[in-house]
């Protein structure tokens, strides 16, 4: 396994909003999907999982509500709003754009300037 | 987000803590146990997974926390701490904090008590059943609103569709004689519905019948809980038992409430109207108050047009009396209080001012502290306060200020009403009704925080935007423009709105000077006036009437002391009394050639009594009787009005009464003398058109017009007034008949101008207030500025400035932003002066006079509070300032 990555700052909210969008997970389920498509060359604090969930929460990019896990126990399952769908597609553009520019900057060679 | 949510999100956890605590720990558990699972997938025992899981997750306690700060769980916590601390602060520093809780106290201690009145006298509803359905009715012709004449009510009433109720009611003035002294009481006739429009039950006993309200029934009366308590000892015995009022035995119905004073009249026994079908008749005379109560779903408009409607119909069928006559329709609690709107409104805008200079000024001290807690707030930035939670913790301190100034306000204002209710004027109604209640203190608190806020914000903004490399870089001498920039608008702003209560209250003051020189028109030293009224069956007759008054100034001419005496129907300033339409002769019989004017009944010693100057012509004889021809005496205004430039002696006009020919056939009055204007009204009241008749030629009808009461006026060589032995005159001549409103002329002047004296007063007090508080304004900037360039100062010192430029630096900027806010102020009392125009007399709201000298005075003071800390820099020492830092 590749040593982990440190997490952008401000990229979490994103990821989560991204997670979320799959269907709706319980937290730790977040957590897992994004380390899985990331193959674990992440590293999240667990804890700050929570605290990013939240925010989102009181920002209305997602909604919760507890029902049964699939083994049968009350879990608390995140969905995205409207308002959180429009964001994480504003979100993931503008992080298309910014990629790209840094892309772009970071391969240009002496020459070239 | 809206609003809504964002408010909900935030109170949700306060509400449901400990819901969303167990939530939250039920979550944190299940990640954990899930989390295990996904290991013991791969394998791992159970007991190993869930000891990696916690570990993977981290400390829950420590993650609950963070979570609870971003859920707004600490709020309550915060706010606690922000209020032991921001009390902690404000004990470090008590010279600043007494300076600024008195000085925020005076200002919410103003506007509370000044609220208080208004509350009192203005929003307080009617102590009446439903009062923004009752509405005033009276009649308007030409510029003047009479009352309505007994034949238009009665029409009124039949045809109209608008009112549940309508009721009439006119003034009457009593003759008590319940104990030894006989008393005057003010009371009214009124029609049955009278208590019923009003919805007001009686206490004790119940209302007039319609059968009493009928002249054949004998009359009843119905009085106050005043009344009732003070004069037959409160006992419900008395109800069914007579009294004697105006010489005849009535017995008593019912008692009305204290609080039962719908026409603000204060009140104390109520007769039953029961017009005669002669008075039912009678559309000449005007003097109903008309009040009524609106059907639901009717509007002011609707019952108006209607009104308009019956107006025409009456002006057709009563060409003299009704022509060019409409109605005027309004609330009644406008007809009532509308005249206390401005001077009211005035006091209020007048103490919000003051409170915005007290903000402003709070706000600087603030700021000037900020610089010397700059060091503090940095450290706390450093140690992790977000620059939100600054703001928040200064707002906090902010508030704790502003709730202890407002609480010492409230006692300020406890004594400000007081004050004001012993020594308010009489005239203003309700006004003594003024107390701190719940409203008075909800409204404390609202400007305890709003002024909290007001010169709070920006200094903790300021703070909170704290940068702090900046604070630790530089020494001591940060300058930071924009602050002072802040600052300094804050004097202006302060000096302006002094200037403009200043300038307020210096017309007042002009005004107030011009008015206490007004000639009155008559000699008013030395003069005793008071009134009598010849009620009851003893003096129906008028010549038994008009013997009784001219046995009264016989008697009152001998008394020891007295020059001479005289009676006259309404001495000057003694009410409005009763006005006639006067025709000039040669002119066509038509209501558009009336001239109005005040009917003045006298004794022929009245103009040699009052000093009254005769202008043209002669006085009033003993000789001139009914039997001769008819005169009258006229002011010079009447005399202007209705003969411009022509010599009016020997004109004749028509009035007051008919000839045998019928209404048509005009009575003429010769004008045998003019006399100079009196200000009857109020020195600074217009004089109206005025004419007098003697009383031997009084028509028999007017004795009704006066009530069969006149102001008996005696002139004193000098010393104390004669007022027992007026009383005992007056009680050997008529027994049984009081006299009342008895005293000098001198304090029936100072009596008409103690609303305008008080409201001038107050303002003055509001304004020496805000110069004060401006002055010292200035003298914080100035102060704060020496202390910050003490180097500069220093360095320009030694490098040999003079000291007469240091001191004209410093004073300099002082008049500087003096100046700038003179002008400001300046323009605002241009155009904010302009309400006071109907309060003014003789002074224009522009008068330059007061302007300048306002200004002046400004200027003055605002040297100095320049000069004082000017010469501090003139103290410094360049050696010690250099080697400050």
């Amino acid at each position: 396994m590749d040593k982990q990555l440190e997490l952008l700052r401000g990229t979490l909210d994103m990821l989560i909003l991204k997670g979320v969008s799959h269907g709706p997970p319980h937290g730790c389920g977040v957590l897992l999907r994004i380390q899985q498509i990331s193959k674990d060359r992440l590293e999240i604090q667990q804890g700050s999982l929570y605290l990013a969930l939240y925010r989102l929460e009181h920002q209305r990019w997602i909604t919760s509500e507890w029902e049964e896990s699939e083994n049968k126990r009350k879990a608390k399952y995140y969905r995205l709003t409207a308002a959180g769908k429009r964001k994480l597609l504003t979100e993931t553009e503008k992080w298309n754009r910014m990629a790209d520019v840094i892309a772009g900057i970071l391969h240009t060679t002496p020459g070239k300037v | 987000m809206t609003l809504w949510n964002r408010i909900h999100s935030t109170l949700r956890p306060i509400v449901w803590r400990s819901q969303m605590e167990s939530e939250m720990d039920a979550e944190m558990r299940f990640h954990i146990e899930a989390l295990a699972e996904e290991f013991m997938r791969s394998g791992m025992p159970r007991e190993k997974a869930l000891r990696k899981a916690r570990i993977e997750f981290g400390g829950v306690e420590r993650i609950k926390e963070e979570c609870r700060e971003t859920r707004k769980f600490k709020f309550i916590e915060d706010l606690v701490y922000d209020l032991h601390f921001a009390a902690r602060v404000l004990r470090k520093s008590p010279g600043f904090t007494g300076v600024a809780i008195v000085t925020v106290a005076l200002g919410i201690g103003a506007n509370t008590a000044i609220f208080s009145v208004l509350n009192a006298v203005l929003l307080r509803p009617l102590a009446v059943n439903s009062p923004s359905q009752l509405v005033y009715l009276q009649e308007q012709w030409q510029d003047i609103f009479p009352g309505l004449s007994v034949g238009n009510f009665n029409d009124v009433k039949t045809e109209s569709t608008s009112f549940v109720q309508l009721c009439a009611s006119h003034d009457g003035g009593f003759n008590l004689e319940t104990q030894d002294v006989p008393e005057r009481v003010d009371g009214e006739y009124v029609t049955a519905n009278y208590f019923t429009t009003f919805g007001v039950q009686p206490i004790a006993g119940r209302v007039f019948t319609e059968e009493e309200d009928k002249p054949a029934h004998p009359r009843v009366a119905v009085i106050s809980e005043r009344l009732w308590r003070t004069r037959l000892g409160g006992e419900s015995s008395v109800l069914g038992k007579p009294i004697r009022i105006n010489g005849v035995a009535t017995p008593i119905v019912g008692v009305m409430p204290k609080s039962f004073d719908p026409l603000l009249a204060k009140v104390d026994l109520w007769i039953p109207a029961a017009f005669t079908p002669a008075e039912l008749a009678d559309y000449d005379n005007h003097y109903l108050n008309v009040i009524g109560r609106l059907k639901p779903r009717v509007t002011l408009g609707k019952a108006q047009s209607e009104l308009c409607v019956v107006a025409q119909r009456l002006a057709a069928a009563h060409p003299i009396d009704d022509k060019d006559r409409t109605f005027r329709l309004q609330p009644l609690t406008m007809a009532l209080l509308g005249d206390q709107r401005l001077s009211l409104r005035m006091m209020l805008a007048a103490v919000g001012f003051l409170l915005l200079i007290v903000c402003a000024n709070i706000a600087n001290l603030q700021l000037a502290r900020a610089r010397t807690r700059q060091k503090e707030i940095a450290l706390r930035a450093a140690l992790g306060a977000s620059p939100n939670r600054i703001v928040r913790q200064l707002l906090v301190e902010n508030i704790v200020l502003g709730l202890a100034g407002g609480m010492l306000g409230v006692l300020f204002a406890f004594w400000g009403v007081g004050w004001i209710n012993a020594h308010g004027p009489a005239e203003v109604p309700r006004l003594n009704e003024s107390r701190i209640d719940t409203w008075t203190l909800l409204f404390a608190a609202g400007v305890a925080l709003l002024s909290s806020f007001l010169f709070g914000l920006a200094p903790a903004l300021r703070s909170g935007s704290t940068k702090l490399n900046e604070v630790f870089k530089s020494s001591s001498n940060t300058v930071a423009g924009g602050r002072e920039r802040f600052r300094n608008f804050l004097v202006v702003a302060e000096v302006a709105l002094a200037l403009m209560l200043m300038v307020g209250a210096g017309l007042l003051i002009r005004s107030a000077l011009l008015v206490s020189r007004v000639n009155p028109g008559f000699d008013a030293s030395n003069v005793v006036v008071g009134r009598v009224g010849l009620a009851g069956p003893d003096y129906r007759d008028p010549q038994v009437a008009r013997q009784t008054f001219e046995r009264m100034v016989v008697a009152a001419a001998a008394l020891p002391g007295v020059e001479s005496a005289a009676a006259v129907s309404r001495a000057p300033l003694a009410g409005l009394g009763g006005t006639n339409g006067l025709l000039a002769e040669g002119k066509p019989l038509d209501p558009s050639n009336l001239v109005d004017a005040r009917l003045q009944i006298v004794s022929p010693s009245y103009r040699s009594t009052a000093r009254l100057q005769l202008k043209l012509g002669r006085d009033f004889t003993p000789a001139d009787t009914r039997e001769r021809i008819l005169v009258a005496i006229v002011n010079e205004t009447l005399a202007h009005t209705m003969w411009p430039s022509e010599n009016p002696i020997g004109k004749r006009f028509a009035c007051c009464e008919s000839g045998p020919g019928g209404r048509m056939d005009p009575v003429w009055h010769e004008v045998v003398g003019v006399v100079g204007d009196v200000r009857a009204w109020g020195l600074d009241r217009q004089v109206r058109p005025e004419f007098y008749i003697p009383l031997l030629q009084m028509p028999p009808a007017a004795w009704d017009w006066v009530g069969r009461t006149m102001d008996l006026a005696v002139r004193i060589q000098g010393g104390a007034a004669p007022i027992r032995e007026l009383r005992s005159v007056v009680a050997s001549v008529a027994p049984g008949v009081p006299i009342y409103h008895l005293s000098t002329m001198q304090e029936k002047i100072s009596g008409t101008l103690e609303r305008a004296n008080f409201d001038t007063f107050l303002l003055a007090l509001f304004a020496g207030t805000a110069l004060l508080l401006s002055s010292i304004g200035i003298y914080g900037v100035l102060s704060y500025i020496v202390a910050q360039r003490t180097r500069d100062i220093g360095i320009r010192m030694a490098l040999g400035a003079s000291r007469g430029q240091i001191l004209g630096d410093v004073v300099g900027f002082g008049m500087g932003l003096a100046g700038l806010g003179l002008a400001v102020g300046i323009a605002g009392a241009l155009v904010a002066t302009r309400v006071l125009s109907s309060l003014l007399y003789g002074v224009r709201p522009t008068d330059i006079l007061t302007f300048c000298a306002v200004s002046l005075l400004l200027l003055l003071v605002a040297l100095a509070a320049s000069y004082l800390p000017a010469r501090r820099a003139l103290q410094i020492d360049p050696v010690v300032a250099l080697r400050y830092d």
